[in-house]
């Protein structure tokens, strides 16, 4: 089938959207930004692919039908088994990469012990591996980066504790490897993973199988259906670097712009709050950009802000939402500057001020800053979409209601779930639109 | 004879030392750093402050005063708390008795202290409310570069070519230096332009505190960062500060150090006042 594929190269993260010719989204991708963006834009690409093979299967297994109740389950067990064949590969490499670090002249004296620590890490990260990918089992993030590195620390602090050897070397022989690991995208074909991914479910259980028909075949036969890259559009951040010609780069204002507008044909007003800006858009009723607002080179009010308080919190990102919605009593947060905002959390904590409150306060904090920049925009009119990766966090939503309400009264406001590829979702109607023109 | 002890709990790592003091022979005992890499600070700080104790072979209760700074007024333990332009002005002196200023990098923010002779504060100036250009932002990039915190120095050092950098946001920073790599700037070059742009700013820092005599010390956490150290030297010559940069093996001791030693000032007062009553 013919796919049109919009990529929307953001400062942290790089999303991928493949539509087909009935301006269906069928595949949505991300993965973490590196110091690479072609390659980054590679994986994107190949998540949103992998993500639309799963709309085939879903298709394929008529997903949603009566009789087919086992299908769903069936296919949240192969994406499963599929995401952790992935992650073992990705530390495999990780693994590798770290040992040959090694032989630089910094570890010389201490190589022995550390070779001996790595493996027990490593080993440890593999026995766990698939806790992480059991039913029901919370991650902290979906990328690599996020999960090795996390769990990577865990383990590091305590092996380095055991052997009695310096947690700084080794955690130096990760920092080393990492950027390296992930600029390698992933190896090897798309099918035959899915092909092992299914092998590993029968070998598991054996009835997976049971009662609807062969999944294993009707696996086989939508892994058959080609996804024909037809059109590409590349918008964001990191657009200028991609190696397109200029006829498949859209500004990320148009992007946004058009892809709240298919959202959201009655929108006008679009606050995107992505990870390193936050714009303030108006459109009209073509989707078309008529004014807008950004702020300029600094984290507070834009996503990285919670992602670092996450960090320092030692939390992931999606659990900071709900631990703020338990507040009802919002710290006022005197810092401005992230980092300063992360040591004045640390200074409310150690007095006994409670972790909700601060970060309801944190939460406001960011929303307080959007809020400036939409009103420089030009304000607010109905109907308001709030889109970008902060709109799936429940906390800044609460506050953005409260705020909205207070300054422009009773206004329809539009989230969508899947927000954060507002971006690439225009990029891809652009890349429709070139063909269909 | 007392034993004193100072605990500097800092952004990014705890220090701590143990003195004994008995009238002006100041004898350092042993001294601890620990980087805090997301642990809680306070429990950090009590655990490095036994081993260290353990390791001079004292024990609480015959320290005669434990004195914190930093942020370290939380810890239920100590003696008493003194702030951090008061400490890190004694450290100095003791590291360097000729030390009449100090440029204090830490984790967040970039400190000037002037003082006399005795290591009382006469004037004191901090950065803004930004963290661009702080030790957490060079910490930052360090790590996105896979470079660990003793190589940075050298590897600063060997720029041939600085790539200018000026007011980036510490936390944005990281796609900065994206930008730079994917740009194919080398990491000497980038870190030598961080370390120049750092150092401009703490030379302006020094500038508004007013006439100097005598030798600045540098102390925290990045006056053993020697790319720092350099840039700083040029950095005064070319702001027109006219005075010599020093910096110290124990420079990151400086507030534990001052610590300790105010710990025995004031424990002496004490004694004195309690036997005059």
């Amino acid at each position: 089938m013919r796919t049109f594929v919009g990529i929307d190269l953001g400062s942290t993260t790089t999303k991928a959207v493949l539509m087909d010719e009935n301006k269906e989204v069928i595949g949505r991708g991300i993965t973490n930004s590196r110091s690479n963006y072609a390659t980054a834009a590679r994986v994107a690409s190949e998540e949103a692919r992998i993500d639309a093979r799963f709309t085939l299967f879903r298709r394929a297994l008529h997903v949603g039908e009566a009789g087919h109740e086992h299908s769903a389950e069936f296919l949240a067990a192969l994406e499963r088994n599929f995401r952790l064949i992935q992650f073992l590969e990705q530390l495999d490499d990780l693994e590798e990469t770290c040992h040959r670090q090694l032989e630089a002249e910094r570890f010389k004296a201490v190589a022995g012990p550390l070779q001996e620590a790595l493996h027990v890490i490593f080993a440890r990260l593999r026995e766990e591996a698939a806790s992480l990918y059991a039913p029901g089992a919370k991650r902290k993030s979906d990328f690599f980066r996020d999960i090795a590195g996390s769990r990577f620390h865990v383990h590091a602090e305590a092996v380095a504790r055991e052997m009695g050897i310096a947690l700084e070397m080794v955690l130096n022989a990760y920092d080393k490897s990492i950027i390296e690991v992930e600029n390698r995208p992933p190896g090897g074909e798309l099918s035959e993973k899915f092909r092992r991914a299914v092998a590993r479910m029968l070998a598991v259980d054996s009835h997976a199988a049971d009662g609807e028909g062969d999944f294993a075949a009707m696996i086989e036969s939508a892994l058959g259906i080609e996804l024909e890259e037809t059109y590409l559009v590349g918008t964001g951040y990191g657009r200028v670097t991609l190696p397109f010609s200029k006829e498949h780069i859209r500004s990320e204002i148009l992007c946004h712009g058009l892809g709240a507008h298919m959202m959201y044909p009655g929108t006008r007003t679009v606050l995107d709050i992505g990870g390193q800006d936050t714009k303030g858009i108006q459109i009209d009723g073509h989707g078309i950009v008529e004014n807008f607002q950004m702020n300029d080179r600094c984290a507070a009010g834009c996503g990285r802000y919670l992602g670092y308080i996450a960090d320092e919190m030692n939390m992931g990102l999606h659990e900071l939402g709900p631990l703020a919605m338990q507040s009802n009593r919002p710290a006022r947060i005197n810092s401005t500057c992230t980092v300063f905002a992360g040591a004045e959390l640390r200074d409310r904590l150690s007095l006994g001020e409670k972790r909700e409150d601060i970060l309801a306060g944190l939460h406001r904090a960011i929303i307080l800053r959007a809020i400036s920049i939409i009103s420089r925009s030009g304000g607010v009119t109905d109907q308001f979409t709030f889109t970008g990766g902060v709109a799936k966090n429940e906390a800044a939503v609460r506050e953005l209601r409260k705020l909205i309400q207070e300054n422009y009264g009773e206004v329809t406001i539009n989230i969508n779930p899947d927000s954060i590829y507002t971006g690439a979702l225009g990029a891809s109607e652009f890349a429709r639109r070139a063909v269909a023109a | 004879m007392t034993i004193t002890s100072g605990i500097d709990v800092g952004t990014g790592a705890i220090k701590v030392v143990a003195f004994e003091v008995d009238g002006d022979q100041e004898r350092c005992l042993g001294k601890r750093v620990e980087r805090v890499r997301q642990r809680d600070p306070l429990k950090l700080a009590g655990d490095i402050y036994d081993d260290l104790l353990k390791e001079t072979g004292v024990v609480r209760a015959d320290v005669a005063y434990c004195a914190t700074t930093g942020e370290g007024e939380a810890l239920t333990f100590h003696t008493g708390h003194f702030y951090s332009m008061t400490t890190h002005a004694r450290g100095a002196i003791y590291l360097n008795p000729a030390s009449r200023a100090v440029l204090d990098t830490g984790a967040l923010h970039g400190r000037a202290i002037r003082m006399d002779e005795r290591g009382k504060v006469l004037a004191y100036k901090m950065t803004s409310q930004c963290a661009s250009g702080s030790g957490q932002f060079l910490e930052n990039i360090a790590r996105y570069l896979g470079i660990a915190q003793d190589e940075i120095g050298s590897l600063s050092q060997r720029a041939d070519n600085p790539e200018k950098v000026s007011g980036i946001c510490a936390v944005l920073a990281e796609t900065d230096v994206i930008n730079m790599v994917s740009r194919g700037i080398s990491s000497p070059n980038i870190l030598r332009g961080i370390h120049e742009s750092m150092a401009d700013r703490l030379a302006k820092l020094l500038k508004t505190l007013g006439s100097l005599d005598g030798t600045v010390q540098m102390t925290g956490g990045l006056a053993l960062d020697a790319g720092l150290v350099e840039a700083m030297k040029d950095a005064v010559v070319k702001a027109k500060v006219d005075v010599a940069i020093e910096s110290h093996p124990d420079s990151i001791y400086a507030g534990a150090i001052g610590a300790a030693l105010w710990g025995a000032f004031r424990h002496k007062r004490l004694a004195d006042m309690a036997r005059a009553a």
